[in-house]
């Protein structure tokens, strides 16, 4: 009952504290970032120019009727103006599944292109032996390996058919039918569940603590029948209701009903314990929040990493397993998928569990030395 | 009801020792004054009694339990009104109480009680934050009763309170310690510890320099003085005579016989006289 009473009341006291609302209040900025700001699918198409103006117009009506059968067959090109500084250019725009390919009038338009708005400008060109040369206007700092590809490809420098019919008896296995797959919105929440929610907990915990050991609220709590770990423990409650809270806040608007929330919530509370409890053992060691700043900042920028191998799936050493952090963004990832593996999320969750109790036990026992100092 | 044995407590672990072979004992319904100025030991003696700081070296039993594996049911013997004062401030008086009250074992008494008692009847629903200091003060100092406490820590009970409240806080320790309860109080203020205290122990720099009742020790060490003003011709005259001299006693009788006594008033020493004769130090 006392851990209800001081959970009740640790309620109440952050329902009044600006914390609480700094959290909810991010929660919303975040999901107002995610349904303004992020589109659900990416326009993953490049911008190419073109200027051919120098090549007789059958080669480029040749052209163009190779890129309709090739890459568009049911498409048509159309007129439109491009804008490069203040002035317009009048452009043949194709649009195929992956680019977007203007055939501009003037080789100017390229040229500008090129130099202030750091497009890749071609300009096709009559070949000595008959031909086409594609002549590129690059930025300077693309690798060798890039212009070797634009010269295998465009300028028949070496046989490109022969990679093509390489490329053709290349055998591709789908392991998994039909997957699902998060759209780019979708993917972004376990990252904000993650570093909105379960590290939250990590230095809000540290600032109540300090805040009730500078006004001396540890010491009178201290000289109650009341257990040490009661006080903790009403501590994480509060963090696992505010996360719950800002999680779902998150995640309703932008899953509606496709995600596994019961999992979701698994992995919310016992994510959010073990880093609470981690954020309780940090602040033992140190007398305020000032102090305590640089060891927080290394837990979280350590902890932040996993993010560039979710976002960079070809950057995931093996070492990066071992941060919590890459199984939270997984559990999360695989909670909101449909036929996300449940087996995963409680596995994970259970680790944290695990892994947040021994730090609660052991945060309880520094504790009893430190609450009142 | 307290027993202390060469107590020793050093914060930075090492051989500077901020309370040093400290030894006292405190008898059931006794009031005891723990004075010294700022430093010398008193708030870590008190905060090693009541759990708050660790027993590092020593044999400390308070209310029955031995410090060095402290209970939590002992705080239901136990009372503490701290200095400063340490309230939610974002609740008000009452929820403070109503919340204080529910972490205890034992029978505790009616917050709105204990607020009138104080003098914040009429305060119990205004946030502690907008109290000014000397009523947060009253505030810690009833949450400190709530659990009704067998003995009862006061530090600096009256601390900041203007002399009529500070006046009602003393009726009620004076109180408390008729129906049986221990005190340990622990003060620089050497008028409320000659007051209330039974006995006083003087600390400085760690050490206890000397334990006993203030009359006592205004026997031992205190020299009475009669202060007489009397009219030699048309002149008024003042003169301050020790009762231990012999030759201020023939001097007081003299003026008895020869002259017009205007006023005549005995003086004792105070306790902080005592305390300077004694500790060579002044209690700042």
């Amino acid at each position: 009952m006392k851990l209800w009473h001081s959970f009740v009341k640790e309620l109440q006291l952050s329902s009044k504290s600006w914390y609480f609302y700094i959290e909810v209040g991010m929660a919303v900025v975040l999901l107002l970032i995610l349904l303004v700001a992020v589109p659900k699918e990416t326009d993953s198409r490049t911008d190419e120019y073109l200027y051919a103006g120098d090549i007789p117009s059958d080669y480029v009506d040749l052209i163009y009727r190779g890129l309709l059968d090739d890459e568009d067959e049911d498409s048509e090109y159309e007129r439109v103006e491009i804008k490069v500084g203040g002035d317009l250019f009048g452009a043949d725009l194709f649009v195929t599944d992956t680019r977007n390919i203007y055939f501009v009038d003037d080789r100017e338009a390229v040229l500008r292109l090129a130099k202030e708005d750091k497009e890749v400008g071609i300009e096709i060109i009559p070949a000595s032996d008959g031909g086409l040369d594609y002549l590129y206007y690059l930025q300077g700092y693309e690798s060798q390996k890039l212009k070797n590809l634009y010269m295998v490809l465009q300028n028949n420098k070496v046989n490109y058919k022969f990679v093509e019919r390489h490329m053709d008896r290349q055998t591709v296995e789908t392991i998994e039918k039909d997957p699902f797959v998060l759209n780019n919105r979708e993917n972004i929440v376990p990252v904000f569940l993650t570093y909105n929610g379960s590290l939250m907990g990590l230095f809000i915990i540290a600032a109540y603590i300090f805040l009730d050991k500078k006004e001396g609220i540890a010491m009178a709590y201290a000289v109650t029948a009341s257990k040490v770990w009661h006080y903790l423990m009403s501590k994480i409650g509060v963090m696992m209701v505010t996360t719950i809270s800002t999680g779902l806040i998150l995640v309703i608007p932008v899953m509606g009903a496709r995600a596994n929330y019961p999992l979701l919530l698994l992995l919310v509370v016992t994510t959010a314990f073990a880093f609470s409890s981690l954020g309780l053992l940090v602040t033992t060691y140190y007398r305020d929040m000032m102090q305590s700043f640089g060891a927080f900042f290394i837990i979280i920028v350590a902890m932040i990493l996993p993010n560039v191998s979710y976002f960079a799936p070809s950057w995931e050493p093996s070492w990066i397993k071992y941060f919590p952090t890459y199984h939270i963004l997984e559990g999360f990832k695989e909670a909101i998928s449909i036929g996300g593996s449940a087996g995963y999320v409680v596995f994970v969750s259970i680790g944290f569990l695990a892994a947040g109790l021994l730090l609660f036990l052991f945060a309880n026992y520094r504790f009893k030395k430190t609450l009142t100092i | 009801m307290i027993s202390v044995k060469n107590l020793y407590h050093s914060y930075s672990n090492d051989e500077k020792y901020a309370v040093k072979d400290v030894s006292f004992e405190i008898t059931e319904g006794e009031v005891f004054g723990f004075l010294g100025p700022s430093g010398a030991g008193k708030s870590t003696t008190q905060g090693i009694l009541t759990g708050l700081l660790q027993l590092q070296k020593g044999d400390v039993t308070v209310a029955g339990y031995d410090i060095k594996h402290i209970k939590n049911e002992m705080f239901n013997k136990i009372g503490m009104s701290f200095e400063q004062s340490n309230v939610y401030s974002k609740m008000t008086g009452k929820e403070n109480l109503e919340f204080y009250r529910k972490l205890f074992d034992v029978k505790t008494r009616d917050p709105q009680e204990l607020l009138e008692l104080v003098g914040l009847g009429d305060k119990g629903d205004i946030k502690a934050g907008e109290y000014s200091k000397g009523m947060k003060h009253r505030l810690t100092f009833a949450r400190s009763m709530i659990n009704n406490p067998t003995l009862w820590f006061l530090d600096e009970p009256t601390t900041g309170l203007d002399p009529s409240i500070a006046s009602e806080i003393k009726s009620i320790i004076k109180e408390k310690n008729r129906e049986g309860v221990t005190i340990f109080l622990t003060t620089h203020n050497m008028f409320i510890a000659d007051e209330l205290c039974d006995r006083v122990g003087f600390i400085v720099d760690g050490e206890i320099k000397l334990i006993d009742s203030p009359k006592n020790l205004k026997l031992q060490y205190g020299e009475k003085f009669v202060d007489v003003e009397y009219v030699d011709g048309k002149e008024a005259k003042k003169e301050s005579l020790s009762f231990m001299e012999k030759e201020d006693i023939g001097r007081l009788k003299e003026i008895l016989d020869s002259y017009e006594i205007r006023t005549m008033h005995t003086k004792e020493a105070t306790l902080e006289e005592i305390f300077i004769k004694v500790t060579g130090r002044e209690l700042v």
